[in-house]
């Protein structure tokens, strides 16, 4: 019945958990059923009326009083004292969420690799996104399955070196004379102050820079001199063998492609989003994407493994926007625009 | 109760990496009335509730080593508030465990300005009236996403129970609220 359907749907609104299509719904039914208007004015009023109503809980700040006196023993006088220095004004702090890494395991540790000074290491596992502040002031932002590497001494040398494997968003700090330079795998950029997202997932035979601000210099790894500049939306992307797409610049005598494009914001629904640094905010957006490319996509943000049973599946394309969705969420949706049926068991994914 | 506190994940990042007690202060203030309210529906003692609220509290800060391994801070410490508002109950008991279904749980409709024009007196009893009957794990789940705004899957989590119930325990709940409305308003 409606009536019903819309109490469910005013519950859901309420909530928070709503779907935009439910909300649609909703406000279709309630053209329909005026009267439901008050429902949805008492059930507000009733939901509200709860957030002021703290007269009988005691107040934290005595609380934590009783509570530090309670379990004295457990807070070294020190403990504020000696981390003083260590940490950041309340500023700075809104900037270091980074430090979260801890939980992502951040170490340094002797590596022998580059000139054998200390190194630090993040890395971000999959099904998870992190920013941080390097020592320059740089932010970044890594994206799911990914590690940054720089030399513990990084802030001191004049050029600012980092690796990356995977996904990050740099909003570098322009500092005069002291280039930012990214090494990943196969492409390396060089920059002073920019806003730039560079892709390069070692599974994945595309790596990619796109460029939001200021330029950038770039080069294959290998061929140095062969720079190329971007401009702001420009994106490059090197691909490692041969493919059918167009291309503007070929490397000479590889099988390796270079293609440089615009970077168009997309249109889904009502929003704009840009394809390539919207997972910096948390959105996994992608535009008619076959499901054998979106796979990998989908291991790293939902930290899942999937198999696919019938080559058929692999070629369905789609265009969508996910942001808290979970893995079983998400394919739910997509289910309703492909006929395909998944099973998921603990982090496997398996889609009929 | 609106200062701008700093997000859950920066203080916890705060109080792992640093040790910092002003960030686990803040924290405290963050969770606290949330863990408070939520032991005091189980529980139904001030001096309980605010016992094992405090109790969860340290357990948050005793473990500030391992703090930001877990996903979700928020959910966690509601999950600890709940196993240890059930130990309460248990406690002094051999035989028959207390489970969450066994606990009586009011709803509160308390509307904190005056000026409110709808819900008046006696409407507000009927409501009261009228949830009164719902099981515990209905009025859990109203208490849950209403009072501290928890989304479904965090509430899911706490009550050990699925989305889906939660989301069929909450629409229970509204509807046996817009029932009396329905009534009283003579609505469709």
């Amino acid at each position: 019945m409606d009536t019903n359907k819309i109490i469910e749907l005013l519950a859901r609104k309420m909530a928070g958990e709503a779907t935009a299509e439910e909300l649609k719904q909703l406000d279709e039914l309630i053209l329909r059923y005026p009267d439901a208007v008050y429902y949805e004015e008492i059930l507000k009023e009733i939901w509200e009326a709860s957030a002021g109503n703290a007269e009988d809980v005691p107040d934290p700040g005595q609380a934590y009083l009783l509570h530090q006196l309670k379990y004295h023993q457990d807070f070294p006088v020190q403990a504020d004292h000696a981390t003083k220095s260590a940490e950041p004004s309340e500023n700075m702090f809104s900037l270091a969420v980074g430090m979260l890494i801890v939980l992502l395991v951040c170490f340094t540790y002797w590596n022998v690799r580059d000139k054998g000074g200390p190194e630090i290491r993040i890395s971000v596992a999959k099904g998870m996104r992190r920013n941080f502040v390097l020592p320059d002031g740089t932010l970044v932002w890594l994206n799911s399955g990914s590690k940054l590497s720089y030399a513990a001494d990084f802030n001191q040398k004049d050029a600012r070196k980092v690796h990356l494997e995977g996904e990050a968003f740099f909003d570098v700090k322009h500092l005069a004379g002291r280039p930012f330079i990214v090494h990943t795998e196969k492409i390396s950029v060089k920059v002073l102050g920019t806003a730039f997202n560079i892709q390069a997932y070692p599974e994945d035979r595309t790596s990619e820079a796109t460029l939001l601000r200021g330029s950038i210099e770039l080069y294959v790894n290998g061929s140095a001199k062969q720079k190329v500049i971007l401009s702001p939306s420009e994106k490059f992307a090197f691909r490692e063998e041969r493919s059918r797409q167009k291309s503007n610049i070929r490397t000479k005598g590889t099988r390796n492609l270079i293609l440089i494009d615009h970077v168009k914001p997309l249109k889904i629904g009502s929003s704009e989003y840009i394809e390539e640094t919207s997972w910096k905010d948390n959105r996994l957006v992608f535009k008619n994407e076959s499901l054998a490319e979106l796979k990998p996509k989908f291991e790293r943000w939902f930290n899942v493994k999937i198999s696919m049973e019938s080559p058929l599946t692999g070629t369905y394309r789609f265009t969508g926007v996910f942001t808290k969705e979970s893995i079983t969420e998400a394919l739910t949706a997509m289910q309703l625009i492909k006929p395909f049926t998944f099973k998921l068991s603990a982090h496997d994914v398996i889609i009929h | 109760m609106s200062t701008s506190l700093p997000n859950l994940a920066e203080l916890i990042s705060h109080i792992t990496l640093y040790n910092s007690e002003k960030a686990y202060r803040q924290l405290f203030k963050l969770l606290y009335p949330s863990l408070y309210r939520f032991c005091h529906c189980l529980l139904k003692s001030r001096e309980l509730a605010e016992e094992t609220a405090n109790d969860v509290m340290i357990t948050l800060w005793r473990n500030r080593q391992h703090l930001s391994e877990i996903q979700n801070v928020r959910v966690y410490s509601f999950v600890i508030a709940r196993n240890l508002s059930l130990n309460v109950l248990n406690r002094g008991r051999k035989r028959d465990m207390v489970a969450l279904e066994d606990i009586m749980i009011e709803i509160e409709l308390d509307t904190p300005n005056p000026e409110q024009l709808l819900i008046n007196g006696e409407l507000k009893k009927k409501l009261e009236n009228a949830t009164s009957a719902l099981p515990a794990r209905s009025k859990l789940v109203f208490k849950l996403i209403r009072e501290d705004g928890l989304s479904y899957k965090e509430t899911a989590e706490i009550l050990n129970i699925s989305v889906k119930t939660v989301d069929a325990h909450l629409v229970t709940a509204v509807k046996k609220l817009t029932a009396i409305l329905k009534a009283e308003f003579k609505l469709m």
